[in-house]
């Protein structure tokens, strides 16, 4: 039984490089900064999720939706649990799986089978039990022979194969997943989808955030509506997305 | 839910419930150490890993190491027996000991600056013990001195220096300099993520710091100013682990120092770890 809980969720985090004033100045021009403010040390505070309070059950497939920097990410990432609520609370139940970076754990000079043993190591399966998956996570990828070449030789849409199917070969219950499907050809997007399916009925959850209205149409059943950090609207897909495109009219 | 062979002990404790950490953040930053310990499997299999691909399409491989390590040693010991007057007998073990021994320091602190910033891939994708990262810097350059220390045995055969039961006495100074090699890599991690001047300070002092420890002469060669060879921590690191394996009694100070070192580098690394460690993950 996979749920996510999210209780009044704040995360905000200091942004430290930037110069400060100029940050400042240049935020006057750009049209989304309406979540920044100072803390006591005047550092630039991003206030990246404003007060999120929401619940994903077992069989939802979310789709997470907003325009650039409207935090889509870093709610993908606290769920994941990297980065920790400034205040409020993140109630996790099943084990988590985040496909936000296709090249995470990977190794460019690995072949493709040593590095599905690397991205089992970062998911926390040792290479013992990740040896049985091995084949059938190669099958699932339909790489052939480059299976055995040097990461580093692959294409996009061959690194996101290789990800995807390393990925979900445990079984997940919480499948985060950020905008990087859309390198996967049509073939390949609809056994992933396929698979994804199966997922979900058996108890377990998605959240995929993306641009792309087909793809969540097709893959989600839930829409999560995302702006500046605030929830603007969540409930089935349609609606949302509805919510979605008329806010970008108006806009 | 069931998964071929063992608990996935990433997510031992599928029920998690992330609140600010004000409240319990000592604890929290216990539970990572811990957690990282208990992965020893992981941060082992990734050290491993890392030297097999550093090395990957060379002839020698790791070998590399111990031979570049092996001409500096000749070299140096031809040419600094002659300086110092010294039977190379006595030197060559010395001097190999020393290098070796130092060599393992530097490059757990150096490695230690980039323990967060060079898996920032791994931590902004995937929640692991932040401690994994720092287990592995550290036991990843156990694993290059274990290479190195080939040498020893042929150095020891070549010169004619016996060895002793004493020489055990260096397991608990290894494992002590392996201790503060964890603390040490935690807090320049952390020093080094935020504040991105801290890594090349440290290679600078670092290479001044060579020079002046007793790594490669003697610290009775200081006369009467001794002492400053004495208190200097690095030649106490050093010597817990040199003075068993070369048969010779401990430097007065070497111990009482590295137990300081110890005890007072663990409670200041707690203070900083319980309070930073969730900003690491917007630091790197």
């Amino acid at each position: 039984m996979a749920s996510l809980r999210l209780q009044d969720l704040t995360v905000e985090f200091p942004v430290y490089q930037a110069n400060g004033r100029s940050l400042k100045k240049a935020l006057f021009s750009v049209p989304m900064g309406t979540n920044l403010a100072r803390d006591a040390a005047n550092r630039i505070l991003v206030r990246a999720l404003n007060h999120l309070t929401l619940t994903i059950d077992k069989g939802d497939r979310v789709g997470l939706i907003g325009p650039n920097g409207s935090g889509k990410t870093t709610l993908l990432k606290t769920m994941a649990g990297i980065y920790e609520p400034t205040s409020g609370s993140l109630h996790t139940q099943g084990r988590v799986s985040a496909l936000l970076d296709v090249q995470m754990g990977m190794n460019p000079d690995a072949t493709g089978r040593e590095n599905i043993m690397l991205r089992g190591m970062y998911m926390g399966i040792h290479p013992k039990d990740m040896q049985v998956h091995v084949e059938e996570v190669a099958e699932f990828t339909e790489l052939g022979p480059y299976i055995d070449m040097p990461v580093r030789t692959y294409s996009a849409g061959m690194m996101l194969r290789l990800a995807f199917a390393a990925s979900t070969c445990v079984e997940p219950e919480i499948l985060l997943m950020d905008e990087w499907l859309a390198a996967g050809d049509s073939h390949f997007l609809a056994k992933a989808q396929k698979r994804m399916e199966d997922f979900v009925q058996r108890s377990s959850l998605m959240v995929l955030a993306s641009h792309s209205p087909e793809l969540l149409e097709r893959w989600c059943n839930k829409g999560l509506y995302l702006r500046n950090g605030n929830l603007i609207a969540y409930g089935p897909l349609a609606e949302v997305a509805a919510v979605y495109q008329q806010s970008l009219a108006e806009a | 839910m069931t998964v071929a062979g063992k608990p996935l002990s990433a997510q031992a404790d599928p029920v998690q419930t992330a609140k600010p950490a004000t409240p319990n953040r000592g604890r929290l930053a216990l539970r990572d150490l811990a957690n990282g310990m208990s992965q020893h499997w992981l941060w082992r299999a990734m050290a491993m890993q890392d030297i097999v691909l550093r090395y990957r399409g060379s002839v020698l491989g790791p070998l590399w190491l111990t031979f570049s390590t092996a001409v500096m040693i000749a070299a140096m010991g031809f040419v600094y027996s002659k300086i110092f007057h010294l039977d190379p007998e006595r030197y060559v073990p010395f001097l190999t000991l020393g290098l070796l021994i130092w060599q393992f320091i530097s490059s757990v602190i150096t490695d230690g600056c980039s323990a967060f910033m060079s898996v920032q891939h791994a931590i902004q994708q995937v929640r692991l013990p932040y401690t994994v990262h720092v287990l592995r810097s550290v036991f990843r350059n156990l694993l290059i001195m274990g290479h190195n220390a080939v040498l020893i045995p042929i150095v020891f055969l070549m010169m004619g220096h016996g060895i002793g039961w004493q020489a055990l006495m260096a397991i608990p100074g290894l494992l002590i300099l392996c201790i503060n090699g964890v603390w040490i890599s935690i807090l320049l991690g952390m020093l080094s993520a935020r504040f991105r001047d801290v890594p090349p300070i440290v290679a600078a002092l670092l290479q001044v710091v060579f020079f002046v420890t007793p790594v490669f002469w003697t610290v009775e060669t200081l006369g009467e100013y001794r002492h400053v060879g004495d208190f200097n921590p690095l030649f106490a690191a050093i010597d817990v682990v040199r003075a068993p394996l070369l048969g010779e009694p401990f430097a007065p100070y070497s111990w009482p120092i590295v137990g300081i070192m110890t005890v007072g580098g663990l409670l200041v690394t707690a203070v900083f770890f319980s309070r930073f460690r969730s900003r690491i993950a917007y630091w790197v």
